[in-house]
């Protein structure tokens, strides 16, 4: 029982604890994740915007680069006199310094002066188209941006560019199809400066970076976005250009490590950012992993969108930081659990405790230990039911102390009462026999004839005394008399009323009413009738001679609870007058043998003691309330069941 | 008419013989069982008085013995302490009334008289 309560606890406890964890770890987690995703797609967004910068700052420094040359004097009079050996000198010179793929100048519509690369001065002038520098010729301005450049013109630049742009289509599944194997094509960062004589147009000074297998834009996206932060061996961060929808430039890695060159991008994104031009933000598979990812589209020099530009986060840093929270919240909720249990324990043990001693307690209690430890007094309810039972302990403690003082009164009655009967019994016999010699020779001398009257008057005195002495003998040998019962099923009513009728004459002589009350339903009860009756009579006797003329004698019979053996029931038999009652100090030698307030020669003074003996053989009790001028009720009390010897 | 009384008390035997003498009994008083057994066999008394708590053997074994071998000869039973069982069991062993001591000569002589008018009138 203890230990059921305990777990009740405990259970209700990690009940809760592991439904608050659940919850939180549901709901938690579902909104820490949407969370940390939002937090993420904005970080790229602004990595986007940051790799966009770095993009544009890159065709930036080319037009810088280009526009500070053409304002070089040497430069400008190299160009006025076509000395091309010279412009070719100062070309590579700049290329040198701005890190520039290719170079050169332009006289017309697809008329090439010069170039840095392998051929620098081609024999002729009409080369393969240059759009940009087309465009900044046609314009008559400054042009620079993205562009995308045939592989003729970078053969014509220099075959080695050619070969560096040329891209083998790798196969990816989730692209849209394409027909070609390669592509021949590169994309640049170029820029174009018309040089100006006056309103002359002296050339067209044009230059630029081929994007494709470059890694220079996107390795510094990546290490001026993501400062190089590495997430278990891998660069968390990413960045690509495409070609269309071919990576170009990237460092997103194959699975074998290597640059993902030559894969495309999922039909999906180009369908949003080639086609619709619109900025793509979402988590994305990309070559081999999860990305956080944002495109966007690049649009060349003649605002046609053939690239695009990405950035992406690699999502398991943040499904980490997400499975790290959950493990936390787990263990939180598994902390909380242990917690409970812990809690469970020690609170099931606080509050049984003081329940458990009371277990205890009444275990003795039940063993005959009245003095049972009940513990500290707790404040709660259970102190109330500590109170209640510290209660139950003093009054089980009076009921044992009444009932032993009872018992220890009946033995120390019973044994006043056998070894007076032991004396009585010696007593008697040794006064028997000269008792019959005084009685016999004093009869024998009443029956002579020739004795005077004064004689005879003595003689019967001497007569009379022998009586009495004969019958305090015989009273002190009913009273030693332990007679054994001779028990026989008893009406109890029947019983009394035949024993009052015995004494009804003698009452209505003295002019005392006798009365009787017959129980209900009285169970029969075994007993010795004639020893019980004469304990009856010597009581109803001792009734009428207290009782004046006029008074009452009343009877009466019932079934009444014990007063010493709880839950038993006791048959009663009340014996009550209304006579001279009888003085405190006297109920205590009441029972004692010869005690008698009647007369000498009136009273034995065994009555009472005869009675005790036998109510007492019979299991049961009697005792008496008195008063004194208004009467006494001496109370029988039989056990029904077991009625004891 | 010839009464035995027995009994180890002289003071007893000696009221006995003075009422019953008196009253024209023939008496022989003896003070134990043995003698008793003993004086029965010669002197064939009509009635036994006999005392119960005696030294040596007592009454009780004085009525067994008469029973067996004088089953016809009445016998009295005297007390001066008994109980309702010892007088229950003086009867069973053949004993045809009881009187209690101490005893007026009235009483022993009504009770003497009505044993023997049971034994002149067996049957009732
Ligand atoms: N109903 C009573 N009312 C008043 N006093 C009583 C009553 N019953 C008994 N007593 C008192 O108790 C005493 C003892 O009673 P008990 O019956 O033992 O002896 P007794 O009546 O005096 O003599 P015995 O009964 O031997 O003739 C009586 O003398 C009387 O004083
Ligand atoms: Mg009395």
């Amino acid at each position: 029982m203890f230990y059921s309560t305990r777990s009740k606890l405990i259970a209700s406890f990690l009940g809760v604890s592991f439904l608050v964890g659940a919850v939180s770890l549901l709901i938690g987690g579902q909104l820490l994740y949407k969370a940390v995703l939002s937090e993420a797609t904005k970080r790229v967004r602004l990595d986007l915007n940051a790799a966009r910068e770095i993009y544009l700052a890159r065709i930036n420094s080319v037009k810088v680069s280009l526009n500070i040359t053409t304002l070089g004097f040497g430069f400008r009079s190299a160009l006025r006199k076509y000395d091309d050996l010279e412009l070719v000198t100062r070309l590579r010179r700049m290329a040198q310094h701005a890190e520039l793929d290719f170079a050169g100048i332009v006289t017309g519509e697809d008329e090439t002066l010069c170039r840095i690369g392998p051929n620098p001065v081609p024999n002729e002038r009409h080369q393969t188209a240059n759009p940009i520098a087309n465009l900044a010729f046609e314009q008559g301005i400054p042009i620079s941006g993205t562009v995308v450049l045939s592989n003729e013109f970078l053969s014509a630049e220099s075959p080695e560019l050619a070969n560096q742009a040329k891209i083998q289509l790798l196969p990816s599944p989730k692209a849209a199809p394409r027909a070609e194997k390669e592509e021949p094509s590169g994309m640049a960062l170029a820029a174009a400066i018309p040089v100006f004589e006056g309103d002359d147009l002296l050339g067209i000074l044009y230059g630029g970076i081929l994007l494709n297998r470059s890694q220079k834009i996107v390795d510094k996206v990546r290490d001026a976005v993501f400062q190089q932060e590495v997430y278990k061996g891998r660069s968390i961060g990413t960045a690509t250009i495409f070609f269309n929808d071919l990576r170009i430039s990237t460092n997103v890695s194959t699975l074998d490590g290597k640059r993902a060159i030559g894969t495309r991008v999922s039909k999906e994104v180009k369908d949003h950012v080639l086609e619709k031009g619109v900025t793509w933000t979402e988590r994305a598979f990309v070559v081999n992993d999860w990305y956080i990812t944002a495109y966007e589209p690049i649009e060349d020099i003649f605002g046609k969108r053939v690239g695009m530009l990405y950035v992406g986060i690699l999502e398991a840093q943040y499904i980490d930081i997400v499975k790290k929270v959950l493990t936390v919240f787990v263990l939180i909720t598994v902390a909380g659990m242990a917690l409970a249990i812990g809690l469970g324990y020690i609170l099931a043990d606080k509050i049984m405790s003081p329940v458990h001693r009371l277990i205890k307690a009444s275990q003795q209690v039940s063993e005959g230990n009245l003095s049972p430890e009940v513990g500290p007094l707790s404040k709660d309810e259970i102190g109330v039911l500590q109170n209640t039972f510290k209660d139950m302990i003093v009054s089980l403690q009076e009921r044992d102390r009444r009932s032993r003082a009872e018992s220890e009164d009946r033995l120390l009655q019973s044994e006043k009462q056998a070894s007076i009967g032991r004396l009585a019994a010696g007593v008697a016999h040794e006064i028997n026999n000269p008792l019959t010699g005084v009685l016999t020779f004093t009869h024998m001398l009443l029956r002579r004839k020739d004795i005077g009257d004064d004689i005879r008057s003595d003689l019967q005195t001497i007569a009379k005394a022998t009586e009495r002495v004969r019958r305090i003998v015989k009273g002190l040998l009913d009273f030693s008399r332990q007679t054994k019962l001779d028990r026989e099923p008893t009406e109890i009513n029947r019983l009394v009323r035949s024993t009052i009728s015995l004494m009804e004459n003698q009452a209505l002589l003295k002019g005392v009413g006798i009365e009787f009350n017959p129980g209900k339903n009285l169970p029969m009860l075994t007993l010795d009738r004639s020893q019980f009756q004469s304990a009856l009579l010597n009581l109803i006797i001792n009734a009428l001679d207290a009782t004046e003329t006029g008074g009452n004698v009343i009877v009466s019979t019932g079934i009444t609870l014990s007063a010493s053996d709880a839950g038993q029931k006791v048959v009663e038999i009340a014996i009550a007058d209304t006579g001279c009652g009888i003085p405190p100090e006297d109920l205590d030698k009441l029972f004692d043998p010869f005690f008698s307030t009647k007369g000498i020669g009136q009273g034995t003074g065994l009555g009472l003691a005869v009675s005790f003996g036998i109510v007492q053989r019979h299991g049961g009790t009697i005792w008496v309330q008195s008063e004194v001028g208004s009467g006494s009720t001496f109370t029988i009390r039989l056990p029904l069941e077991g009625q004891r010897e | 008419m010839k009464i035995m009384v027995v009994d180890d008390e002289g003071i007893v035997l000696d009221s006995c013989r003075r009422v019953l003498e008196a009253d024209g009994f023939q008496v022989l008083l003896v003070t134990s069982a043995d003698k008793a057994l003993a004086a029965i066999q010669d002197q064939e008394p009509a009635l036994l008085l006999v005392d119960i708590k005696m030294p040596e053997r007592d009454g009780m074994y004085l009525m067994r013995e008469v029973k067996e071998k004088w089953p016809d000869i009445p016998i009295i039973v005297m007390s001066g302490y008994h109980t309702a069982e010892t007088v229950k069991e003086a009867v069973k062993m053949g004993a045809t009334t009881f009187i209690a001591k101490p005893f007026t000569p009235d009483e022993l002589l009504e009770t003497l008289r009505q044993v023997i008018q049971k034994k002149e009138s067996p049957g009732n």
